[in-house]
């Protein structure tokens, strides 16, 4: 990268203004995504060699991972309880509390079990919003063209179709939990817009949309019958004879010891992949984001897609250290706040979608307009004083958390520019689903992030959080039917054995363990704490 | 000074001994020391309330609440991670209550402890986002729910206020129910409701 222009020079040329330039942009996304998009990073692709997705290309760690060896043998098993449930969840975001306080009011035996405590997700950071068509200038079509476009007409059209008719009905259900949004003085739900909506039409809680959110979901499966195990991360999913899937092994942190849950169905809401820090980049993303339920759901043969596909948000903070990755919401973009780079020139149309945006970042940077505080810090300004300038009062009445973040980075965000750098944030890819969030495995479904197809390449602020309350919801109620017409089948991790001969047979490493569980900077494998659940220290 | 001209600081974290530059956060601190740690540890960015920590400043005898994520290391700092609290015993569904004249005996019903505030401060010390919790306990104790709850705006459910109270009121609880029954009674918008009508009679379809 040649060098970019020092901060504090950088700064000295800064002064907030009022009208700037609209960017001279000529370039094509196509070509911008090809030569700057982190997706596109030369070498950093293999195939995949096994599962249903074998030819397939993607991330060489998340090769790797898929292609994994499981954490646990039949011998783990001996002796583990065993618990009975109609419907099992996997994950504690909103997706899943959505799909378990669905399943549960359909009158299903629901457990929900998550890897840290209830709500640890990617839910409660979101902050833009939740995107529903209900203003009059808007439609749910209109909605579902700048989805499709957004995603680069690769989407799965009949899921975002459903998703969009969703969007208001969601956002009643979402009150009827108890959740606010932010409404004009006549009552009405104020809307904003994002980068690719065609019409306002994001509603919001200021920013924090999805802490909202979250908090209320929480307390609503707090206060149910449903049974929620936490520090309880998944290991393996259960298959019967048939190749249904037929419930999980559970492993628990607090006593260190594997459990069998048996099920009729499993929705699996385990959320996205930040953590494993592709290509190097810093992420948004939650602690507990590293993938589980993909390799969980490949090795019972799940069909995945778009795996080479992840969105890296273009306003990640870039600098000081300790808050590196952290999020800016889209919402400060959607409101009129540029981007600038050292010259303090607009050089993207700030409202692109968020992969165009990234790549604009990323080529000033790499051309040398970037502005650079160490080796490990460069990015560009996000002119908060100019927006303040140009609608005095904003920041405060409608970005509380941002000033927040500004007081922490010791910046003023009314006076000083913040510097920003992309963030890996969403992985648009996953399993494959239907309308009712079904996955190619009988018994098994699929919500959230974990799932691919709704947005397609790249998603739209706002289309996450109205996802996982459509399809969880979706899911819930499916799975509560399907759960109600079966008894319980004799699972085993019979597909387990079969995973390590297609390994041998392929001539594939068995040195790394899948899930991940963790982001390797926590050290769980050399935690003595978890030694009995730990292979290697088991032999 | 570390290796990036960084200055570097001693503290304690959980009885270890750990040297970290400043400009890093009690969790990567850890991180930094290659000390292992899976459990407390959420968003990293101050808002899942997961890392519940007590701490003591070098200059101060004083113990402080905060998250471990939102704390910077100093120079003989020491930190000691919390575990959570168990679940609140307050149980209440939404459904149950059948009018909005009915909210505030409900509520005295589902959190009978909320009138029996010490008024000892110790919620509004513990808060790590400066919330006057004490205030909104009060408040939602005479029915004023839709105050109550904006002063809950940026509660992220630490549970802190609840471990420091003598009076086992769940003050975050209050707080939330307040929020949540102020949208479940009262936000009814138009251009949503509309809009439901528009979808219900069929006039709206999606061309795929």
């Amino acid at each position: 990268m040649p060098q970019c222009i020092p901060y504090s020079e950088a700064l000295a040329a800064y002064a907030p203004c009022e009208f700037r330039q609209p960017a001279a942009d000529q370039v094509s996304t196509d070509e911008l995504l090809r030569d700057f998009h982190p997706d596109h990073i030369a070498g950093s692709m293999s195939p995949l060699r096994i599962g249903p997705n074998a030819g397939d290309t993607c991330h060489t760690e998340l090769v790797r991972l898929l292609q994994s060896d499981a954490r646990i043998d039949e011998a783990d098993l001996a002796g583990a309880e065993t618990l009975e449930t109609d419907v099992l969840v996997i994950g504690g975001g909103g997706a899943g509390c959505a799909a378990a306080l669905t399943a549960a009011k359909r009158g299903a035996r629901v457990m929900l079990t998550t890897k840290l405590r209830l709500g640890d997700s990617n839910t409660v950071m979101a902050e833009g919003g939740i995107q529903a068509s209900v203003e009059k200038g808007d439609t749910p079509q209109m909605h579902f063209e700048d989805t499709t476009k957004g995603g680069h007409h690769h989407v799965d059209r009949p899921l975002a179709a459903q998703m969009v008719m969703d969007g208001p009905k969601v956002i009643r259900w979402l009150i009827q939990q108890g959740m606010q949004f932010d409404v004009d003085k006549y009552g009405d739900l104020l809307t904003r817009r994002a980068g690719g909506t065609s019409a306002p039409r994001v509603v919001h809680f200021r920013d924090y949309t999805g802490l909202e959110m979250m908090r209320v979901l929480r307390e609503a499966v707090a206060n149910s019958n449903i049974e929620v195990l936490d520090y309880s991360p998944t290991v393996e999913l259960l298959s019967n004879e048939d190749d249904h899937c037929a419930g999980a092994v559970i492993s628990s942190l607090k006593n260190c010891s594997y459990m069998l849950v048996k099920a009729k169905a499993v929705i699996l809401a385990t959320g996205g992949i930040g953590r494993m820090h592709l290509n190097g980049f810093p992420t948004s993303n939650h602690f507990g984001a590293t993938g589980d339920g993909l390799v969980l759901a490949y090795r019972l043969g799940a069909k995945l897609r778009d795996l080479d596909s992840f969105q890296y948000h273009p306003s990640g903070l870039a600098f000081p250290q300790h808050l590196a990755g952290t999020l800016i919401t889209e919402g400060v973009r959607s409101a009129g706040a540029y981007l600038l780079n050292a010259h303090g020139e607009r050089f993207v149309d700030e409202l692109q979608p968020r992969d165009h945006v990234a790549a604009a970042i990323i080529r000033e940077c790499r051309q040398g307009r970037g502005i650079r505080v160490s080796d490990d810090s460069v990015g560009v300004w996000l002119d908060t004083p100019g927006l303040e300038l140009r609608t005095p009062g904003i920041l405060e009445t409608r970005f509380p958390k941002l000033l927040q973040l500004g007081r922490k980075a010791q910046v003023d965000l009314k006076l000083k520019p913040i510097l920003i750098y992309p963030t890996l944030h969403y992985q648009n890819g996953g399993v494959v689903i239907d309308v009712h969030g079904r996955s190619t495995v009988p018994g098994l479904y699929c919500i959230g992030e974990v799932t691919g197809g709704i947005h397609g390449r790249n998603r739209l602020m706002g289309n996450s959080l109205l996802e996982i309350i459509s399809f969880g919801r979706r899911a819930g109620r499916h799975a509560a039917e399907y759960a109600h017409d079966r008894a319980h089948t004799r699972g085993s991790i019979e597909h387990v054995s079969d995973l390590r001969r297609t390994l041998t047979l392929a001539g594939l490493s068995m040195a790394h363990e899948g899930p991940l569980l963790f982001p390797t900077y926590a050290k769980f494998e050399s935690d003595s704490d978890y030694d009995g659940l730990h292979r290697s220290k088991r032999e | 000074m570390g290796e990036t001209g960084e200055t570097l600081v001693n503290l304690n974290i959980n009885g270890r001994s750990i040297t970290a530059p400043t400009s890093l956060s009690v969790i990567q601190a850890l991180w930094h020391s290659g000390y292992p740690r899976v459990k407390s540890i959420g968003c990293l960015q101050g808002v899942c309330g997961s890392c519940r920590v007590m701490v003591r400043h070098a200059d101060s005898h004083e113990v402080k609440t905060g998250l471990a994520c939102q704390l910077l290391v100093e120079e003989g700092m020491q930190v000691s991670f919390l575990v959570f609290p168990n679940p609140t015993h307050h149980a209440y569904d939404l459904t149950d209550i059948k009018s909005s004249w009915e909210v505030q005996a409900r509520f005295h019903q589902i959190f009978p402890e909320a009138d029996h505030c010490r008024h000892c401060g110790g919620c509004d010390v513990s808060c790590p986002k400066g919330i006057e919790v004490e205030r909104g306990v009060e408040l939602a104790a005479k029915g004023r729910f839709s105050e109550a709850g904006d002063l809950f705006v940026e509660c992220v459910m630490c549970d802190l206020c609840m471990t420091a109270c003598p009076e086992y009121i769940s003050p975050n609880h209050v707080g939330l129910f307040s929020r949540r029954v102020s949208a479940y009674f009262h936000i009814r918008p138009s251009n949503l409701i509309n809009r439901l009508e528009k979808l219900r009679k069929g006039e709206l379809q999606v061309e795929i």
